[in-house]
This record gives C-alpha cells, sequence and structure tokens, in this order.
C-alpha cells in the first residue's frame, strides 16, 4: 500500500515538474501578483501618508492667524506645504484654479485682515460678556464679523476623505483661533483690571488640556502597522495556493480524457491512493508557495523600499493555518477536477470561481472597506477564512487559539469537497 | 460451473440512463482457459461494455459473471489481480518516460523492487523499445505507443488478458511484433479476450469468436466453423458482413 502511494506520489511530481506552465502558474504568477499589487497599494499609501496630501498655500493675512497656519502645515506629516507655482507666489485665484485642476488636492487662503477681525471679535465679545462700563473705549465701537478662510478640495476626492481633511484643518485652525482669542481675551481682562499680574504669553501653547493617543488594537504587546505589504502577501500566497485548482483540476481531466483512469480503475489499487498522491504532492506545493510568498514579503519587498512583513509572534498558528488552506485548496482542486468532464471546462470554472471567491473573500481589496452587504457574503468564501487567519496572526498578534476557528472550517471544507468528489465519482461510474 | 471455463457469462444485461434499448441485452457464453476469445461486431455493437464490464469498470444492470470461479460483483478486488487490460484509449501519461509510465503501473498491479524492474526491462527488450526506454511518451510514434500501453498491461503476469483493439491505428510492422507476442503469452498460460475491426487479424489470431451486434451474440464458434457453417463466405470478413448486413452504422 506504502509503496503503491509513493509510486503515485512520485508520478504526480514528475508530471508536474515537467509542466512549465503549470509551474509558472503555481509560482511565478503569484510572485509578481504580489509584487504589482504591493507597489501599486504603497504608493497610494506613500502618496497620503508620507509625502502627504499637496497642498498650496496662500497667506493674505500676514499676521498671527496666516504665519501660525503656514508653521503647523509646514511641520504637519499630513501635508505637503506650497505657497507657489512654478517659483510664482499663489494668489487666491491660483489657489482655486490650481485644485481645480486637480495639481493639489487642498488649496488654503487666509483672508486679509483675519487676525485684526479675530481680535476685533473677541473684543466684542468680551464687551458683551462683561458688560461693565469699565469697558475700554475702543471696543465700545466694535462689532462682530466673522472671519472666512477658504479652503478648496479637488472635487476628484473621496468624500470620506475630504471629511477627514477638512476636519483636521477645522481642528488645527480653531485652535489657532483659539489661542489669538484667549490672548485677545487676556489683554482686554489685563485693560479691565489693572492690578492683574499679566497673562504669559506663551501659557496657551504649553496647555493641552485633552490628549488623544491613536493604536492600532492588538491583543498583546506590540504594536503592528497595517500596510500594503501586510495585506497583500498573505492575500495573495492564498488566492495563489487555490489557484493549484487550474492544475490539480486539469491533470484529473487529462488523466479520465487519456484513459489512465480507465485503467487505474481495472487494476488492484485503491482510487483513494490515487488521489491521496494528488492531495500530498500539491499540499507540498502550496507549502512550497507560501515558504517562497514569505520570503517576496520578508526579503525582496523591503529591498524595492517598502515595508517588510512582519508575521506576528505565533510560528505554530501560521503552520496550522498554512496547512489547512493547503487541503481546503487541494480538496477544491478535486472536486473541479473530479466534476469537470473537458480540460477547458475544468480551467474556466476553476480560474473563475477562484477568482470570485478571491474577490468575495477580501483578496482584491481587504473586507474591512467593503460594504456591509459585501463584508456579510465575505464569510462563505474559504479564501476569506484563511486571510482572517491571517490577519489574526499578522496585524492582531493572534495565537494558535485564535486561528482555531478558522483552521477547522478549512479542514472541514476540505473534507466535505472530498466527500463531494468521492460522491460525484460513484455517479458517474454507476451510469 | 464448468471447470475449463476460465470466464462464465450469465444472462448479462447492461442499460443505460437515457437509452432506450440496453447496450448489452441478455449476453450468455463462456470462455474456456488459454483461449484466444474475439469479440466482433460493428460500432456500438456492445463489445466495450461488454468488456468493460468484465473488467469491472461498471457493474451490469442484471446478469451473473464468473471470472477464475469468482463471482464479478463480489470479488472484484481478487479478479483485479489477476486480470489485465489493454484499453483502447492510449493509457499513458505522455510527459512521463516510457520506463516511468511502466513503473507507476507496475506499481499499481503491486510489483516493485528488483522484480518490477527486471520485468520493465525484459518486455521493452522484447517490443524493441529499450533504446527509447527513457524517452518521453510524446516523442513516441503511434507503433511505439501502442507497444508501452500493451507491456503496461501484461507487467503483472496475469492470468486473463483483455484487449480492446490493441493494434488501432498502428503500422503492419508493429501490429506483427504485437500479434506474435499475443500469441506466446497465450502460449504461456494466458487467455486473451480481445476485441478488434481487423477481421483478417481476428480470424488467424482467435480460436474462438463471437459476433456481437445491437448487444445480442449472433454467432459463436471458431472462425473456420464460422467461415464453414455460413455458405458462400471466403473469410470472417464475409461471415461478419453477412451477419451484421453492409448499411453503416455511424
Amino acid at each position: 500500500m506504502f509503496k503503491k502511494l509513493l509510486a503515485a506520489i512520485k508520478k504526480e511530481a514528475l508530471i508536474l515538474l515537467r509542466d512549465r506552465v503549470g509551474l509558472a502558474i503555481l509560482f511565478l504568477m503569484p510572485m509578481i501578483l504580489i509584487f504589482v499589487m504591493t507597489l501599486i497599494q504603497d504608493s497610494a499609501f506613500k502618496t497620503l501618508n508620507e509625502k502627504g496630501i499637496p497642498v498650496l498655500f496662500v497667506d493674505d493675512d500676514k499676521d498671527s492667524l496666516g504665519v501660525d497656519i503656514e508653521r503647523g502645515l509646514r511641520k504637519s506629516e499630513l501635508c505637503s506645504f506650497h505657497d507657489s507655482i512654478n517659483g510664482k507666489p499663489a494668489t487666491a485665484d491660483i489657489v482655486k484654479q490650481a485644485v481645480a485642476d486637480g495639481k493639489f488636492l487642498v488649496g488654503i487662503v487666509v483672508p486679509k485682515g483675519a487676525t485684526k477681525a479675530i481680535k476685533k471679535n473677541v473684543a466684542w465679545l468680551v464687551q458683551q460678556t462683561l458688560s461693565v462700563d469699565s469697558v475700554s473705549e475702543k471696543s465700545k465701537h466694535l462689532k462682530f464679523d466673522s472671519v472666512e478662510i477658504a479652503i478648496y478640495i479637488d472635487p476628484i476626492t473621496k468624500k470620506s476623505f475630504i471629511n477627514s481633511v477638512t476636519s483636521s484643518l477645522h481642528e488645527f485652525i480653531s485652535n489657532i483661533k483659539t489661542k489669538i482669542m484667549f490672548r485677545s481675551f487676556s489683554s482686554e481682562l489685563d485693560a479691565l483690571i489693572p492690578d492683574k499680574k499679566p497673562t504669559p504669553d506663551n501659557v496657551f501653547g504649553q496647555t493641552q488640556i485633552i490628549k488623544y493617543k491613536e493604536e492600532y488594537a492588538s491583543k498583546s504587546i506590540g504594536e503592528i502597522v497595517p500596510n500594503a505589504v501586510q495585506h497583500n502577501v498573505p492575500a495573495w500566497t492564498i488566492f495563489a495556493m487555490f489557484f493549484i485548482v487550474l492544475p490539480l483540476a486539469g491533470s484529473m481531466v487529462k488523466e479520465k480524457n487519456e484513459g489512465s483512469i480507465f485503467r487505474l480503475h481495472t487494476m488492484p489499487s485503491s482510487f483513494l491512493i490515487l488521489i491521496n498522491g494528488k492531495i500530498i504532492v500539491y499540499v507540498f506545493v502550496c507549502l512550497i508557495q507560501f515558504v517562497l510568498m514569505l520570503s517576496v514579503g520578508l526579503v525582496f519587498l523591503p529591498m524595492l523600499g517598502l515595508p517588510t512583513l512582519i508575521m506576528g509572534q505565533s510560528l505554530a498558528g501560521i503552520i496550522i493555518i498554512t496547512i489547512a488552506t493547503s487541503f481546503a485548496a487541494t480538496g477544491y482542486g478535486v472536486m473541479v477536477g473530479t466534476i469537470a468532464t473537458t480540460e477547458q471546462q475544468g480551467a474556466i470554472v476553476g480560474s473563475l470561481s477562484i477568482l470570485l471567491l478571491s474577490a468575495i473573500g477580501g483578496v482584491w481589496v481587504p473586507t474591512y472597506v467593503m460594504p456591509e452587504v459585501m463584508r456579510n457574503i465575505s464569510v462563505v468564501s474559504p479564501l476569506n477564512w484563511s486571510l482572517e487567519g491571517f490577519y489574526d496572526l499578522f496585524l492582531r498578534n493572534g495565537t494558535v487559539s485564535t486561528i482555531i476557528p478558522q483552521a477547522i472550517k478549512l479542514i472541514v471544507f476540505f473534507f466535505i469537497t472530498m466527500a463531494v468528489a468521492s460522491f460525484v465519482n460513484r455517479m458517474k461510474r454507476k451510469i | 460451473m464448468n471447470t475449463d471455463a476460465i470466464i462464465e457469462i450469465k444472462n448479462l444485461v447492461k442499460s443505460f440512463k437515457g437509452s432506450s434499448s440496453p447496450a448489452v441485452n441478455d449476453v450468455s457464453f463462456t470462455i474456456s482457459r488459454n483461449e484466444i476469445f474475439g469479440l466482433l461486431g460493428p460500432n456500438g455493437a456492445g463489445k466495450t461494455t461488454t468488456i468493460s464490464i468484465l473488467c469491472g469498470l461498471f457493474p451490469p444492470t442484471r446478469g451473473h459473471v464468473l471470472i477464475d470461479g469468482k463471482d464479478l460483483n463480489g470479488d472484484l478486488d481478487t479478479i483485479k489481480q489477476i486480470v489485465g487490460v489493454v484499453p483502447q484509449d492510449l493509457a499513458l501519461y505522455p510527459t512521463l518516460t516510457a520506463r516511468e509510465n511502466l513503473s507507476f503501473y507496475g506499481h499499481m498491479y503491486g510489483l516493485s523492487g528488483k522484480t518490477l524492474k527486471d520485468k520493465i526491462s525484459m518486455w521493452l527488450d522484447n517490443f524493441g523499445l529499450t533504446e527509447a526506454a527513457n524517452r518521453r511518451v510524446s516523442t513516441f510514434s503511434g507503433g511505439m505507443k501502442r507497444r508501452v500501453n500493451l507491456i503496461a498491461g501484461i507487467l503483472h503476469s496475469p492470468k486473463i488478458l483483455f484487449l480492446d483493439e490493441p493494434t488501432v491505428g498502428v503500422d503492419v510492422q508493429s501490429r506483427n511484433v504485437i500479434i506474435e507476442y499475443l500469441k506466446q503469452l497465450n502460449q504461456t498460460g494466458t487467455t486473451i479476450i480481445y476485441t478488434s475491426h481487423h477481421m483478417d487479424e481476428a480470424e488467424h489470431f482467435c480460436t474462438q469468436v463471437a459476433i456481437i451486434d445491437h448487444g445480442k451474440i449472433i454467432i459463436e464458434g471458431s472462425p473456420k466453423k464460422l467461415i464453414s457453417d455460413n455458405a458462400g463466405c471466403e473469410n470472417l470478413e464475409s461471415v461478419f458482413l453477412k451477419l451484421t448486413n453492409r448499411a453503416l452504422r455511424d
């Protein structure tokens, strides 16, 4: 029995090794996909996070508000600051046009006299608040006058992105405005109360009443930042593992059509030996694929200046989920190969179903950016179970116990596909 | 039970789903040990279906089959040990060499080690394939493929050998080699059950023939007897045409 199994494994391995197109599909295609997809997604990511959002700024105020906003924008990692185009200083009209042309994502214009207007407003507020006779003479003739800072946004920018940028800008400008108001209010009070010790000029800048700390939640110590590499390496590795359906189903259909299966059915060997030979070889192929794809994430992507793949802390978890995924992918290949009657049928059904299951499962676009309906549908895809398992390990620092439910689902899927394949095979032989 | 018989078939019926008439319809015949038995018939007559049932590829709808005294329904695993099959299709892996193909099939028949290696070498030599043994089968001519296909079915020295048109599409030289070795195999005690469209080949090769048409055996006997029993027929082909008529079947 063991010798028969070894012979079946040897036969399958030799056939696979001599199928250059099959090998290219299994190893080269997913490596290229990882490179391409990661570079594409990472460059988009870099535009917004490393280079920053291109902002064109005009300071017509030339006073505290304008100077503070400019200083803040120049310091911010979120922005790439510009105040001129082709060496020419920007004006309000140029800003509007440049953003409309898509040269800048955001344009900001601080109008002339904005700081003075804020100071005037504060004086008016003090007058209204205190309503005392002793209010300074100069404040008596004041009235409230809103300051309007113009923010122009490229219309093709996504709504959620506009919201996040404008809210950050609003917060930042409102901080500066409050600072100016506080200074003005202090000077008004100093004038009202002659005995009062003058308020130090920098007191507001030193006082931060509420602090925010933003972190990615993970289940143990250590922070793993989600990025294009952390998503694309496991996602496309799973895709590649499931893509073995093509050579596997193809080889099964060929055996049927070329008569080898006919001969094997007449031999004193269990059909299971032949199938087990295939499963062992293709599970091994999946494991090699996994190691290769990991090496892309650990070695080759960093060479291109991309982040290094961080694999979390549970090697046992990685091994378990990888083996479970390999069996699920192989079982699916055996099922498609059993059902298909022609090579074309196997190739079309196999590739389309994997493309569909990968799209649903979050390989192309992560499920967390999908609409809720699609997120609910994604749970039917075995590629999603596997991807969630790798997310647990790579992003959430999960352990073996964290990924056990996903691994069980994948193994159950393997047994279901084998049961279906066995049933279809029996039905076909009954005719 | 006839002790001289190696295969006994009684009232064998095989109906396929969706087909209006059975492919094999109440067929009964006996094949004696060491016979070269030719099952002849036009396309769609039921030859391959009958052979497929005897090989255990699919079960009959009705009827009984005894092979070497064992019931096909109950002792299929034991029967498979003593049966060799050479299918009409070239059941070989094109990207494997001749030796790799034979090694795989030999293992599936339970052979291994030196015994298997020696048998492979012997048969490759007998069929003039030693030099091509390590070449991929995809590079072989039709005749060479047929010879490898035949070796794969006889590596384990079966008691009974089923051959489904073993010489189809091969040149005269290859056909002669194949027929000669099958005769030698028969002389060493292997019963051969064979289907073919080559009436001339069957006439000279078979010791017994049965002509099947529309799923029924219409005549059975030695080629000589069939020719002499049918007045005006000079050879097996004219007997065949007389009994199955000249109308095209497909």
